[in-house]
């Protein structure tokens, strides 16, 4: 089972060593190894003006699609867990995962196709995109909520502050938000990983100034193999970043 | 002290969809009294708590608190101290913030508040664990933080729902007795709803069995044990040795034989049911014969001061209790101790 285990991990973590080996590499041909060391490569990314937009487009839509899931989940996640009936429950289950079924691409034509009209004349706005993002990523974070609400009994604890004297703004506040703080850290921790390493969608709904990281990337892989490293390694570095900021978006709205 | 009293007058109940009905029920518990509601799951004594808690609404009748019709209510205005059966602590506070949050939503001030949660965090005994979670406290120290903050805001009345039934039995006698001592010190008017007659038996001052919605007695342990009336609370009610018979002047023939009986006021020929306590069932012959049974030993189980023994005779087995060791082959019934049922 070790060498399974040792195989697995070679194959996840290779690619990410190459790719850190090969943003500091000076030349890359075919070898197995890049030559010399530089630090060009994230130099010549930083200067790029359209990677430094959509780096920043790209934190942004991650921010706003924690702070939204985290709004529309919570009421969605308790309405699922308080539901009377069983149907009730799996159809909100089913039309929660509906996003996840459905490829993203096909979310995104239909999206295409609603804001392209004149009535709704908005594709290409930051908008649209941190909308499509909020779609996709909902399900994961109300999965979360979810479960996290029935392994806690929160009903027996509301019943409790109730009993105790507690109004339905108190409770939600004392009671629903802090207990259910760790589900929600870990949910917008996904949420926000999701939004950043997100390409299907955004590629098609994204306007030309409101590209987000991973859609820009694609052009750099048309360059040199040392540019395509460095700027894939600042995506992960994005996708660290956002789980981090998820993570303190959530501590941020316990203590407050 | 408060001296509040909690009645459920003439209240009825349905769940929607179900069979499960509570009709015409009524419940009266005096200041400092302790009430406890047994019956087998699903007698509707639960229902019984959430309809005086204000977690269910009666389709008729009324819930009243101290004189105050509170029928419509809603729980957080009704200022009842409910303690749940699985103490329902919120896991993200400590044991002082639980007790003190009862305080906190009354707007009693920071220092008040803490002062006046650690005073009851004392009473239970847990003042040194003021400062820990739920998870990191055993199953009675959260059961006694439960309490705490059950009675820290001074509640008119008690609410017990199956507070023990999620602890060890060396701790459920424990807890029994803090939990009455607690009740008593308050002063305070308490409903407790349990599965477990032995607990209700030693805890309540009156017990209401209930089945299928309905009260089938209510009376003090006492009385529910020495005088059921029906044989469906004798059975329910402590151990029991049950016959169905026919009464025949002042004995009642039963598939055991003729029980005679001390004074019986039935007519003959009234089908009736005989019910003898384990307790009462003695070894050897009685000196004029009379409920005397002869039979085979098949089963003896040791319970440390007692020996609980089936007796196999002709017709049936009965069950006695004595503390004595050695053979038993006979055994009498003194008639002064045959109840009989109607």
């Amino acid at each position: 089972m070790a060498w399974v285990t040792g195989c697995y991990l070679a194959y996840l973590v290779l690619p990410i060593v190459l790719l850190v080996l090969g943003s500091v590499g000076e030349i890359w041909l075919n070898t197995l190894l890049p030559h010399g060391l530089t630090a060009r490569w994230y130099s010549d990314v930083w200067s790029d003006g359209s990677f430094r937009r959509a780096f920043v487009v790209s934190l942004e839509v991650a921010a706003a699609t924690c702070v939204v899931t985290a709004l529309l989940g919570l009421p969605l996640a308790y309405a699922i867990y308080r539901a009377a009936s069983r149907g009730v429950r799996m159809a909100a289950r089913l039309l929660a995962l509906l996003p996840i079924a459905v490829p993203p691409l096909v979310l995104g034509f239909g999206f295409v196709l609603v804001f392209s009209t004149d009535v709704l004349p908005y594709l290409g706005s930051l908008w649209v995109l941190i909308a499509g993002h909020v779609v996709l990523t909902l399900p994961y974070i109300v999965q979360t909520l979810v479960a996290d609400m029935r392994h806690l009994r929160l009903g027996v604890l509301l019943q409790a502050a109730e009993s105790l004297g507690a109004s339905g703004p108190r409770r939600f506040l004392d009671i629903v938000v802090p207990s259910l703080r760790h589900s929600l850290g870990s949910g917008l921790v996904t949420v926000a990983a999701l939004s950043i390493g997100e390409f299907q969608l955004s590629n098609l709904v994204a306007g030309f100034l409101t590209r987000p990281y991973p859609v820009v990337l694609l052009q750099a892989f048309y360059g040199a193999t040392g540019f395509a490293c460095a700027a894939t390694t600042i995506l992960l570095l994005l996708a660290l970043l956002g789980s981090v900021t998820g993570s303190l978006t959530a501590r941020g709205t316990v203590s407050a | 002290m408060t001296a509040s009293t909690l009645a459920l007058e003439n209240v009825a109940f349905a769940y929607p969809g179900s069979g499960f009905r509570i009709e015409g029920l009524d419940l009266f518990v005096a200041p400092g009294e302790l009430v406890a509601v047994i019956g087998s799951s699903g007698s509707g004594k639960s229902t019984v708590l959430k309809l005086a808690a204000g977690f269910l609404a009666p389709a008729r009748g009324r819930v009243v608190i101290d004189g105050v019709d509170v029928t419509h209510a809603p729980p957080r205005m009704r200022d009842l101290g409910v303690v749940f059966q699985a103490y329902a602590l919120f896991p993200h506070m400590t044991a002082l913030q639980n007790v003190a949050y009862p305080l906190k939503v009354r707007g009693v001030d920071h220092q008040t508040r803490r002062e006046r949660a650690m005073r009851m965090l004392e009473l239970v005994g847990l003042a040194t664990l003021a400062g820990r979670r739920p998870d990191q406290l055993s199953g009675g120290q959260q059961q006694r933080v439960a309490l705490a903050r059950a009675l820290v805001f001074r509640p008119r009345a008690l609410l017990l729902d199956e507070p023990l039934s999620a602890l060890d039995a060396a701790l459920r006698g424990e807890m029994r007795d803090e939990i009455r001592r607690l009740q008593q010190e308050h002063a305070i008017a308490t409903l407790h709803v349990t599965h477990d007659q032995e607990e209700a038996l030693s805890m309540a001052d009156r017990v209401v069995v209930m089945r299928e919605g309905r009260i089938e007695q209510a009376g003090t342990p006492r009385q529910l044990y020495e005088a059921p009336r029906t044989r469906w609370v004798a059975s329910f009610v402590g151990r029991a040795n049950l016959w169905d018979g026919v009464v025949r002047e002042t004995a009642v023939e039963t598939p055991i034989g003729l029980v005679k009986t001390a004074a019986l006021r039935i007519p003959a020929a009234t089908r009736v049911t005989v019910l003898v306590r384990p307790e009462n069932v003695r070894l050897g012959a009685a000196a004029d014969g009379a409920n005397t049974f002869r039979g085979r030993l098949v089963r003896d189980r040791f319970l440390g001061a007692t020996r609980r023994y089936d007796l196999e005779v002709g017709g049936g087995t009965i069950v006695g209790e004595t503390s004595e060791a050695g053979a038993i082959d006979v055994v009498h019934i003194p008639p002064d101790r045959v109840q009989v049922i109607q």
